[in-house]
């Protein structure tokens, strides 16, 4: 049975919308200004008298257009595509996170996202309280983290320090009790925005087996990476997303061919972006 | 809005065949009782987040959420007590003035934080789905607890003053509710506004300077002239005020009228804030 049925999904933002926030000064003087451009007429090119609804398409951006998606329970679905293809999209408005224009979305279960690692630490705050904080904010009971505290502090390898202020922890301590949080969550259905590749080559080897051994806890995964490498290994489907639609959407290594093009041997070739933990894992 | 019913499963065979819908939002709401209900841990955390931050490092620590009335008390005390002779409705200035500044600055400070609750966690914002409500409430909650730390100034300035303790002094919580209602729906609408026009930030704490003035904590209520008192009760927190002072010091009516025209623009505030507030939800994640 489906567990996330994808009908139709659109988002479409205008592009004021994507501009930095205004101020009432902006506004007011926009208004003020209107009824003194119009009498002045405008001076633009020719090609620029436009119709009202081209010069709304100029204005609006589809981030994500008719994407339609079934995904069974245990899938690992891998997302790939160009930047600004609408991969993220798609994942923000799975987790909630935005609302889409059009479509729908129906999903059974609890749905963890892990976009980002750390989100909501803060810096005054020890790292056992961040622990629980994080966990807060990601969804999980406190009985829940309590339960699970002695295994995020071990999994992280910063046990020593969790009662500092995670200020004073290294940039990689950080990263590394963040990832931990965030890999305990327990939910159905699990989204994943490219946060490997955090911390050191140990560190790296640790997410990268923890990565692989999802599929076998039965969880639903959604993963979005430009690594085609962790995709390779990892999902056994594959949706290629263009300009804000699926162009592609089935076995893992024909997509990949689709979203390469040509010359698929020579990109091989050349190894893949992240390279070094990988390679290490491969020994 | 979607529907959510959280049941724990240890083993993903077993998932209820109840489906979560994500559509595109429509129509006015007022409140998503159940998502704020499944969130209130996280209201709790985001609370206590706020007041573990705010003391430390200082070493004072909590005594700042004493200074600031004590400090306001003072300084009143002597130019407005002293110097203006201000009256005081039989009671000395200064506890007068100080049983005013304990809901004011609770107010104020509530609504300050409340404010800038969204745009000051736009990470959370952009990152985590929760209902955004939870963040005005949550900055609304922390300062309960400065209240609270200086409300045991205020005990100890009535043995002082040999102010008598009397079973009035029960409404005081009923007061400092009708506050958090007020400092929730303005910092619900100010937060909001918040997100999309950055002035709010700059204008703040010259309108709260202003809402002061429009409040009776420097002057009681009967200095000004009948018309005015009932302009004044229009400020929802008139009616907090004065009803704090009935029910610490007995100067004063009893809740009546003008507290009661206080409690419906509070509801008004409160109502059209949430409402304001969840139209304008659905596009903070991509304005913050």
């Amino acid at each position: 049975m489906a567990i996330i049925t994808i009908e139709n999904l659109g988002k479409r933002y205008r592009l004021g919308q994507l501009d930095p926030y205004r101020t009432f000064r902006q506004v007011a003087g926009e208004l003020l200004a209107w009824p003194v451009r119009s009498l002045r007429g405008h001076s633009e090119e020719p090609e620029e008298a436009e119709d009202l609804k081209s010069l709304q398409a100029r204005q609006t951006l589809w981030a994500l257009r008719n994407a339609s998606l079934e995904v069974k329970q245990g899938e690992v679905v891998g997302i790939i595509g160009k930047n600004g293809s609408g991969k993220s999209t798609m994942l923000k408005i799975l987790a909630r996170i935005t609302s889409p224009t059009e479509g729908s979305v129906h999903f059974r279960g609890r749905i963890g996202s892990m976009l980002e690692v750390g989100t909501g630490f803060h810096p005054e705050l020890t790292g056992r309280e961040n622990v629980y904080l994080n966990g807060a904010i990601l969804g999980m009971r406190k009985r829940e983290i309590d339960t699970r505290f002695d295994e995020i502090a071990a999994y992280s390898g910063v046990e020593r320090f969790l009662d500092t202020p995670v200020k004073r922890y290294s940039s990689g301590m950080y990263v590394r009790l963040a990832f931990s949080v965030a890999a305990h969550m327990d939910s159905d259905i699990l989204l994943i925005d490219e946060v490997l590749s955090v911390g050191d080559v140990d560190f790296q080897r640790k997410c990268l087996r923890t990565m692989h051994s999802l599929p076998e806890t039965g969880k639903t995964i959604l993963f979005v990476s430009h690594s085609l490498w962790a995709i390779r290994r990892l999902c056994s489907r594959v949706i290629l997303l263009d300009g804000g639609r699926i162009i592609a959407d089935g076995e893992t290594e024909d997509v990949i061919k689709v979203y390469l093009g040509e010359d698929t041997q020579d990109i091989a070739a050349m190894g893949s972006p992240t390279g070094d933990a990988e390679e290490a894992l491969e020994q | 809005m979607p529907r959510f019913r959280a049941e724990r499963r240890d083993c993903p065979a077993e998932l209820s065949p109840e489906a979560t819908i994500i559509t595109p939002p429509s129509g006015w709401h007022i409140l998503d009782v159940g998502a704020l209900w499944q969130h209130r841990e996280l209201l709790l955390k985001l609370a206590w987040r706020d007041v573990k931050v705010r003391y430390k490092q200082t070493i004072v620590g909590a005594a700042w959420a004493i200074i600031q009335p004590f400090v306001t008390m003072v300084v009143f005390s002597v130019f407005f007590g002293r110097f203006a002779n201000m009256p005081s409705e039989g009671v000395p200035y200064p506890i007068f003035s100080y049983a005013g500044l304990l809901p004011w600055t609770f107010f104020s400070e509530a609504m300050k934080r409340a404010s800038d609750s969204l745009v000051g966690n736009a990470s959370l914002v952009s990152k985590v789905y929760f209902p955004r409500v939870v963040l005005p409430m949550a900055s609304v909650l922390s300062r309960l607890v400065d209240f609270a730390v200086a409300f045991t100034v205020l005990l100890a300035m009535m043995a002082y003053f040999h102010v008598p303790i009397t079973w009035r002094i029960l409404w005081v919580p009923v007061f400092i509710a009708l506050a958090f209602l007020g400092a929730l729906g303005t910092g619900l609408w100010l937060s909001a506004i918040n997100v999309r026009f950055r002035d709010i930030k700059y204008a703040l704490p010259f309108i709260i300077q202003l809402w002061m003035f429009a409040t009776p904590v420097i002057y009681p209520v009967t200095l000004l002239p009948e018309r005015w008192q009932i302009l004044l009760s229009l400020n929802p927190m008139t009616g907090v005020v004065n009803g704090c002072r009935w029910a610490i010091l007995g100067t004063g009516a009893p809740p009546t009228g003008m507290f009661w025209v206080s409690v419906g623009v509070t509801v008004l505030v409160l109502v059209t804030g949430l409402l304001v507030f969840h139209k304008m939800e659905r596009t903070f994640a991509d304005v913050v």
